[in-house]
């Protein structure tokens, strides 16, 4: 039971993680606090719902078509309201943020009313049996597609010459700019690619949970919460607490009540403000 | 100082015990007034903590949740008057905004992160009581059917009372502004705004001010709290809301950080045209003032970051400097 709990947490833990990266990188690397981040998940997994319904398509390849149209989605938010925002104080960045959240929160309200949906089917919907242990498709496919987008970004970010750039910019603005890095278009590249990595959670969190106008409050909460734990610099550290999170959140669904996940995660989150307000894997 | 203090609230009041005139009585509308009035009181008081502390607090729908359940299960459970109960509601949300807020702003919480743990509250009050069957669960609790009775606060269809508790909370609050605003704790919470590291090197305990504000204003929500759960009639978990709090930040930003009179303002005006909306288009737009309020909220902070409030300074300036130029002359 308590291993078979673990399992369900390791796989959990790194698609939350994958939700979180596109926050972190933002968050790191742009300087901007966006409190809408959740709110592009549920749009993601909208996103993935209508492809599934109307395409036919698994949820699981919805990413195939979501990912550049998400990826456009970040230029165009990063064109039109993040960049008014990134030397503005927080007051403004929340504010604006906030302001983002409710709008897509409410377009999505409008367009597909408050009932939660889910896809009608997938190819995943069957379990390995491993001795005892049961281990989901979905959540093994999800998990699988989680790392390795985690190593192609710690790749990317480590030995190309663009995210050797968007680690200095995370380092020291100013220095990098002085440089020579053009920071304007590496913002709207790290916007883009943060949100665009958005749809890739989205259409893997579609293949076991449903969606309604307010899973991106949920989500943002819990995004923001591996990032705490993570701290900032390297994407090992957001895969690592968002495993912790995911952990968390399957005993206490499996010990306590499905009901009372968030309030484990959010109390877990808030403690970690108090004490470790620096989050567990970062450096600064 | 004090002829303000005396002056703006008797102007309110008075302006305000007009309105059930205009609206010539009618219960529906009155219904309507005593809401908007309530969130307004909710941005008044949240322009103590977010106006003059500077702290982006999003817990609105926990200490009002507070207030709507300490004064409702009192009046289920135990048949205590909510003459008693409005106002313990009130002291248990600043005692949970102490509990809270003591160790926030000992370890230093800040910006984002105290505006995402405040959020995080408001989640984690809603799912505490859904699962905590014994005070909360699915299933709504309705307070008791006694009748007309002013010992119960509760008059059966009749809005008219519980518009003017509002109306006299709002006014109260807003008095409470001025006070704050022009006394020692004022001058503190604003230089804590402008910078918290000076205000602390100049010898100010900004943790214990920072404290002082959060638990005045959760105080007044939780108030709040008390009165919309009389109007409502049950308690339910689900009003723990979220948007509450969204809304408040949204209407005191708009209104102008600090501005007494701005947020109040905007939040009369912008509530009524919401609810209009809701009424016009909510069939089929559910949405479409929390829309209205997004897209307010983002041009304001984005080209006119001193809200509606600074405007208002402007105007009352150039008014009062036109006058005493017209009394030298």
């Amino acid at each position: 039971m308590i291993i078979q709990n673990i399992v369900f947490g390791i796989l959990l833990g790194s698609i939350y993680a994958l939700a979180a990266i596109g926050l972190s990188l933002i968050f790191g690397v742009v300087n901007l606090t966006n409190f809408a981040h959740g709110d592009f998940i549920m749009l993601a997994m909208y996103v993935a719902y209508l492809l599934g319904v109307s395409l036919k398509l698994d949820p699981i390849l919805t990413p195939i078509i979501s990912f550049p149209l998400f990826f456009l989605l970040g230029m165009a938010v990063y064109l039109v309201i993040f960049h008014k925002i990134i030397r503005a104080p927080p007051l403004s960045q929340i504010a604006v943020t906030v302001g983002l959240l409710v709008l897509l929160r409410n377009f999505a309200l409008a367009v597909w009313h408050a009932e939660p949906k889910s896809i009608p089917r997938t190819i995943l919907g069957y379990s390995y049996h491993l001795g005892p242990l049961l281990i989901p498709a979905d959540r093994l496919t999800g998990m699988l597609i989680s790392i390795a987008t985690f190593i192609a970004l710690h790749l990317f970010l480590t030995k190309t010459r663009i995210g050797i750039a968007m680690r200095a910019l995370a380092d020291d603005l100013d220095s990098a700019a002085l440089m020579g890095v053009n920071v304007r278009n590496l913002n709207m590249l790290t916007c883009a690619l943060g949100i665009g990595i958005v749809a890739l959670a989205g259409g893997i969190l579609m293949t076991f949970q449903p969606v309604n106008p307010m899973t991106g409050l949920i989500y943002g909460l819990l995004t923001w919460s591996v990032v705490a734990m993570a701290g900032l610099g390297g994407v090992s550290g957001v895969l690592l607490s968002g495993i912790i999170f995911g952990i968390a959140d399957a005993f206490t669904a499996a010990f306590w009540d499905p009901r009372a996940r968030e309030i484990t995660i959010y109390i877990l989150f808030i403690l970690l403000l108090w004490f470790r307000p620096k989050g567990l894997f970062g450096r600064r | 100082m004090d002829r303000r203090l005396v002056l703006a609230p008797l102007i309110s009041l008075g302006v305000l015990s007009l309105v059930p005139l205009l609206l010539g009585f009618n219960n529906y509308y009155l219904l309507l007034a005593s809401l908007i009035l309530l969130y307004t009181t909710m941005v008044s008081a949240w322009n103590i903590i977010g106006g003059f502390a500077g702290q982006v607090d999003l817990a609105a729908g926990a200490y009002h949740g507070i207030g709507i359940f300490v004064t409702g299960l009192l009046f289920i459970f135990y048949r205590v008057t909510p003459l008693v109960g409005i106002f313990l509601g009130g002291g248990v949300a600043a005692l949970l905004a102490l509990a809270i807020g003591y160790p926030t702003f000992r370890f230093g919480l800040r910006e984002v992160w105290y505006a995402l743990s405040s959020l995080a509250l408001v989640v984690i009050l809603y799912k505490l009581f859904l699962i905590w069957e014994n005070v909360g669960g699915t299933i709504e609790r309705y307070l008791p059917k006694v009748g007309f009775s002013w010992f119960y606060l509760t008059f059966p269809g009749n809005y008219l009372y519980y518009y003017f508790m509002s109306a006299l909370l709002l006014v109260a609050t807003i008095a409470i502004n001025i006070r704050v605003r022009y006394s020692k704790l004022g001058y503190y919470l604003l230089a804590i705004r402008e910078n918290e590291e000076a205000a602390e090197m100049l010898g100010i305990d900004v943790r214990r001010y920072k404290l002082y504000a959060l638990m005045i204003y959760s105080f007044i929500v939780g108030l709040t709290g008390g009165i919309f759960v009389l109007m409502l009639g049950y308690v339910h978990p689900v009003l723990f809301d979220s948007w509450i709090s969204i809304q408040t930040a949204i209407l005191g930003i708009v209104g102008g950080l600090g501005s007494i009179a701005g947020g109040p303002i905007i939040a009369v005006v912008l509530l009524a045209v919401a609810e209009y909306l809701r009424v016009k288009f909510g069939g089929y737009i559910p949405g479409l003032h929390q829309i209205l309020f997004a897209i307010i909220l983002m041009v304001i902070v984005l080209f006119k970051p001193g809200g509606i409030g600074e405007w208002l300074d402007t105007l009352w300036r150039r008014l009062t400097v036109g006058r005493r130029v017209e009394e030298v002359a």
